[in-house]
């Protein structure tokens, strides 16, 4: 699934211009430390909205950012994931909602 | 295959969890850096030789080696403490200027940074180190037009002026 597929799925906010990137599997982790152990191409997860997520992101090459429970990000962080050409993503339920959505439209 | 002539294909090993502590020293205004898989980060001020050692921060992090899946090559990455974006602040900064790679790469410099944080034992991080963060973390990006580069922090130009943006879960122990 490419992230534009997954934005029509709906109920998702859009940042940012995103690329639009293969979905090649998704992690869900709040902590910086852990994510840049992740292989390139995942949709990330998260409630963390700050810059070190973008740094972290950006080093990994995620295929995009999905911040839950209304969660949305400071306008240096959407500019950093910008240049870094990361798609940002709101999503209103929290992340457990959003793993079954995810797994439900057949993402694995 | 001997382990000179392959090309690697790295993979994380050795993965611990614990906190990136940040001290310094009052009378020198030194500061260093180490890693604490302790439960509880250690903040008690300590001597060691003419430092007065002071907590000034902690926050948790992870710590990695990397080892070869194709010929078992480790790589111990003991001194590496985090990674930090360079956000490009200062033309003048060794760190900035690693990202000029020329045109079509779009280049992200990193410093990994040691434990001697303001350098005063002349020390950073060993080359080997370096190569293999390097070839680890441009393996397989998906923009062939993107570069990673992982420099050693003492290219950096200062300690107090940086904005770098450090991998570490800042905040995520504080008490508000």
């Amino acid at each position: 699934m490419k992230v534009s597929e997954l934005v029509a799925l709906g109920g998702f906010k859009v940042f940012n211009t995103y690329g639009d990137r293969e979905i090649k599997g998704v992690y869900i982790s709040d902590m910086v430390s852990d994510i840049i152990g992740i292989s390139e191409g995942n949709l990330l997860v998260t409630l963390q909205t700050h810059k070190n997520l973008i740094a972290a992101a950006n080093l990994v090459d995620v295929a995009a950012v999905v911040f839950t429970r209304g969660k949305a990000p400071a306008d240096d962080v959407i500019a950093l994931a910008a240049k870094a050409g990361i798609g940002l993503l709101g999503f209103e339920g929290d992340t457990w909602m959003l793993a079954k959505k995810l797994y439900e439209s057949g993402v694995r | 295959m001997t382990k000179d002539s392959c090309e690697h294909r790295w993979a994380m090993a050795n993965i611990r969890h614990g906190y990136l502590v940040i001290e310094g020293c009052f009378h020198c205004r030194s500061r260093i850096s180490f890693f604490s898989d302790e439960p509880v980060p250690p903040i008690d001020d300590y001597m060691e030789g003419e430092h007065f050692w002071s907590h000034l921060g902690d926050f948790q992090a992870s710590k990695f080696d990397l080892r070869c899946e194709k010929c078992a090559a480790a790589v111990p990455l003991t001194d590496v403490m985090a990674l930090m974006l360079c956000m490009r602040c200062n033309p003048e900064c060794g760190v900035f200027k690693a990202g000029d790679a020329g045109p079509g790469k779009k280049t992200w410099v990193y410093a990994a940074l040691c434990a001697d944080t303001s350098h005063t034992k002349g020390k950073c991080l060993p080359e080997a180190g370096l190569r293999a963060l390097n070839e680890y973390f441009n393996a397989g990006l998906h923009d062939p037009g993107k570069l990673i580069r992982i420099v050693p922090c003492h290219l950096r130009k200062s300690v107090d002026t940086c904005q770098g943006v450090v991998l570490a879960d800042v905040g995520l122990t504080d008490i508000y």
